[in-house]
């Protein structure tokens, strides 16, 4: 925020609050008079650590019109995805902060011990004054908050995002259904390894093409067919299980281990990114895709000039048993994207938090919305009367657009939507999921142990999961790893999480 | 050129013989020598000593924003954590291990390969072989770990591509832990062979070319020369070379380890250095973090103090 009007800033602050809360102001209609602090009209100048997620951050060209939009000089420093943890840390550690910091890793133990500190505003009394933020509901700040405190504007996603992508055609090409079943799924996988589904005579593809990660690959989602729990299972008494202590887990890791014995899945998955995983599905090196039901349309579009016959089907309702009533999908985070945060150190009085809310409220607007997912109409996407939109330049929305895509405070519920069938379906089959979404327990409860230890242990578990499907060890080696996971710290993480979770329910 | 040279050797020999008369500690004598060192000096008390006060925190639980002054003290509670860790004594086998192995397998190299080019009489292809083996060293680990991954990979990697050509089994060289060490130490001889030869070969030049004639004359092959005149001559070097060596290799470098690790090879491929950047910078724990790259910063400098004595028993110079 500019320096200049600080000192009259301050002066004015109280007054301008107690105005603000009497009047609820800022919802839509009143403001503050003009040359008050908070001025509506006023152009803000907003500084925000923010996450990339593509490889280049945006162009200004949709920049220039969000910062129309909501009357906002927006400066971003953008930090890549991959290194998001160190760079937050850091980041926290050195007070080298925004007005507003996205913080997605809320399990992450300086983020949380920062949270909890004060280093951030507590927005929760603010949140009604906004037409659009009064919206979030209460299930979702509740499983946003830390200790109870809501430290931030919580990212609305969706609840479960996984599913399953396959090769229509080479399934039509062998003559096979669309799988329902993990069995399904299994011989799916043996025909596109064995059957020569390209029909190149040669031996070259595979089932499945996953990379290393157990939970955003198809590890955590096959997991859920199988009716793992999401990382906690709570029983009626108020016992708490992690998710690798469960038989449906080692159910998964055996069916992984299939996979990779029979040579259906990528034999180094285990060192696979997700740019290679993804290159190789379109290269059609292997028709079954694990992961982000959305990815579909990514793998299309890549696939274009390679493999010019790629036909997709999307699936959400795989189960082990068949029966309609074992569906489940886990949820990442509970559909808790993280927090826009406002640190204390940068947003500096309430009248600044107002302006700043203001700024997030207005984001979360029909116009940004559209400006953040598709661009500026004309430019980037066409829109027929429906509201269905097409994106008319690909790389050019790829280059402009995309980058905010991860930025938008909410991520459903607007009346623009994609033209693309793929990504309508794909849209539809996320709603379905939250039908059957499977949350974590344990999201919202603290434990110690877990906040200092908890990512140190969890690598045991992890270690231990590959190392079983890829036949490195036993049935006897993985429940020594979990064994000592129990007693490097696990056991104090497991009777923590049961008595925080206890103070919640009485 | 001459001029400025001259003069200045004048005004040097002007404050020598002021100096001389007046000052009792040389300062006075030597004071543009002095000044000379002033910008190291300054270098090493900014940014090599005065951070070194930070290692404070290693006996806190230092929270960022309460700062140093604020943060409670905790005593030895995070060294006993490290040393009551399982992974502990994993971590230090995989570091001294790799260390080992850096100094056994890797330090000899440059000495022969510097020896080798000593002997090669065709300057243009001496020249030529020097530029060829120096390219590796400016490429980033990234790279390099990325070409040995294109080239091990099971799937469709040259090397396994051609085992399996000839009718062996496929390898997964990237996945499995036997061979995750011969791949670490193949990868940095691979780029840093050449580069290390350079002091190498410029100890040689300075060998007395009269002592190779007087050996000529003796009747002494090309490799009895070498045996006993070149190699000899360049011991110092090679000894002072294995200390520092020895005093840096500890830090095996985070940047290459991290690029290999995996969950499969972990057993063998954690090192204090990615241990600090998973447990420090991802988890967010500053002190523990510290107190592990203090411990490792001790293992150095006792490790580079014991090779140190021990050179000196052997009736070498040593580094101090």
């Amino acid at each position: 925020m500019k320096n200049a009007k600080k000192a009259r800033k301050a002066a004015a602050a109280a007054l301008c609050t107690t105005f603000l809360l009497l009047s609820a102001c800022g919802g839509g209609g009143s403001q503050a008079a003009s040359g008050e602090p908070y001025d509506e009209n006023s152009k803000a100048t907003i500084s925000w650590l923010n996450i990339l997620h593509t490889a280049s951050p945006p162009t200004d060209t949709v920049l220039n019109k969000i910062e129309e939009k909501t009357n906002a000089d927006i400066q971003f420093s953008w930090i890549p995805d991959a290194s998001k943890e160190e760079r937050i840390n850091t980041a926290l550690a050195s007070d080298s902060l925004a007005d507003i910091v996205t913080l997605t890793l809320l399990d992450n133990s300086s983020v949380r011990n920062s949270l909890k500190s004060g280093l951030f505003w507590e927005v929760e009394p603010y949140l009604d004054d906004y037409p659009n933020l009064a919206k979030i509901s209460e299930d979702t700040r509740k499983s946003a908050s830390i200790g109870g405190k809501l430290y931030g504007v919580p990212f609305q996603k969706d609840l479960a995002r996984n599913g399953v992508t396959i090769r229509k055609d080479w399934l039509d090409k062998l003559g096979l259904e669309t799988p329902h079943t993990t069995d399904e799924l299994l011989e799916v996988a043996r025909a596109f390894t064995e059957d020569d589904p390209d029909g190149n005579g040669k031996n070259d593809t595979t089932g499945f093409v996953d990379r290393s990660d157990l939970i955003y690959g198809a590890f955590k989602t096959l997991s859920s067919y199988f009716g793992t729990p999401n990382n906690w299972q709570v029983s009626e008494d108020g016992k708490m299980t992690p998710e690798f202590m469960t038989e449906s887990y080692v159910k998964t890791m055996d069916y992984m281990k299939t996979l990779y014995e029979k040579g259906y899945i990528n034999q180094d998955f285990a060192v696979t990114a997700k740019t290679d995983q993804q290159q190789k599905f379109a290269q059609g090196r292997a028709g079954i895709y694990v992961g982000a039901i959305f990815d579909s349309k990514n793998l299309l579009n890549m696939a274009k000039g390679i493999q010019d016959d790629m036909e997709l089907v999307l699936v959400n309702d795989i189960t082990s048993t068949g029966s309609e009533a074992d569906r489940a999908i886990w949820a990442a985070n509970n559909g808790i994207g993280g927090l826009l945060a406002f640190p204390r150190s940068e947003v500096k009085d309430e009248a600044e938090l107002e302006r700043v809310l203001k700024f997030v409220n207005d984001l979360m607007d029909e116009d940004s919305y559209a400006l953040m997912t598709y661009g500026i109409e004309g430019t980037h996407y066409t829109v027929d009367g429906e509201g269905a939109a097409t994106i008319t330049d690909t790389d050019l929305w790829q280059q402009e657009v995309q980058p905010f895509a991860a930025s938008r405070p909410k991520e459903s519920g607007y009346e623009i939507h994609d033209a693309d069938p793929l990504k309508k379906e794909s849209d539809k089959l996320i709603a379905e999921n939250a039908d059957y979404a499977v949350l974590n327990p344990a999201y919202s409860l603290e434990s110690e142990t877990y906040n200092t230890q908890g990512s140190e242990l969890q690598k045991t578990i992890t270690d231990a999961t590959y190392k079983y499907i890829l036949g490195e060890i036993d049935r006897a080696g993985f429940d020594a790893a979990v064994e000592s996971w129990k007693n490097a710290g696990g056991a104090a993480i497991i009777s923590e999480y049961e008595a925080a979770y206890k103070a919640v329910q009485s | 050129m001459a001029k400025p040279v001259n003069a200045q050797s004048a005004s040097l020999l002007e404050i020598d013989r002021r100096a001389v008369r007046k000052s009792r500690f040389g300062l006075r004598k030597h004071m543009l020598l002095y000044l000379m060192i002033l910008p190291g000096f300054l270098y090493f008390v900014v940014f090599k000593y005065f951070p070194m006060g930070g290692l404070v925190i290693a006996f806190q639980d230092y929270q960022p924003f309460q700062g140093i002054l604020k943060s409670p003290w905790v005593g030895l509670k995070h060294f006993e954590r490290l040393f009551t860790e399982p992974t502990f004594f994993m971590l230090l086998r995989n570091t001294l291990v790799l260390f080992a192995m850096n100094i056994v397998f890797f330090f000899p190299l440059p000495i022969l390969l510097a020896l080798m080019l000593n002997e090669v009489r065709h300057r243009f292809f001496k020249n030529a072989i020097q530029t060829i083996i120096y390219i590796p060293h400016f490429m980033s680990w990234v790279i390099i770990v990325s070409i040995t991954y294109v080239f091990l990979t099971v799937d469709g990697g040259v090397l396994n591509e051609l085992l399996a050509a000839v009718g062996l089994p496929k390898i997964s060289f990237l996945t499995s832990p036997e061979w995750l060490r011969t791949v670490y130490i193949g990868q940095i001889i691979w780029k840093e062979l050449g580069w290390s030869t350079i002091i190498y070969l410029a100890a040689i030049t300075v060998v007395d070319t009269q002592l190779y004639e007087a050996a000529e004359m003796d009747g002494a092959s090309r490799l009895r020369k070498t045996w006993h005149v070149t190699l000899p001559a360049i011991r110092p070097v090679i000894i002072t070379l294995l200390i520092l060596k020895i005093g840096s290799t500890l830090d095996l470098g985070f940047e290459h380890m991290y690029l290999l690790l995996n969950s499969l090879n972990r057993e063998v491929a954690e090192i204090f250095d990615t241990y600090i950047y998973t447990a420090g910078l991802k988890n967010g724990q500053l002190s523990y973090s510290t107190t592990v790259g203090l411990f490792k910063g001790v293992v150095g400098l006792v490790l580079v103090m014991l090779s140190n004595r021990l050179a000196k028993k052997f009736g070498e110079d040593g580094v101090y």
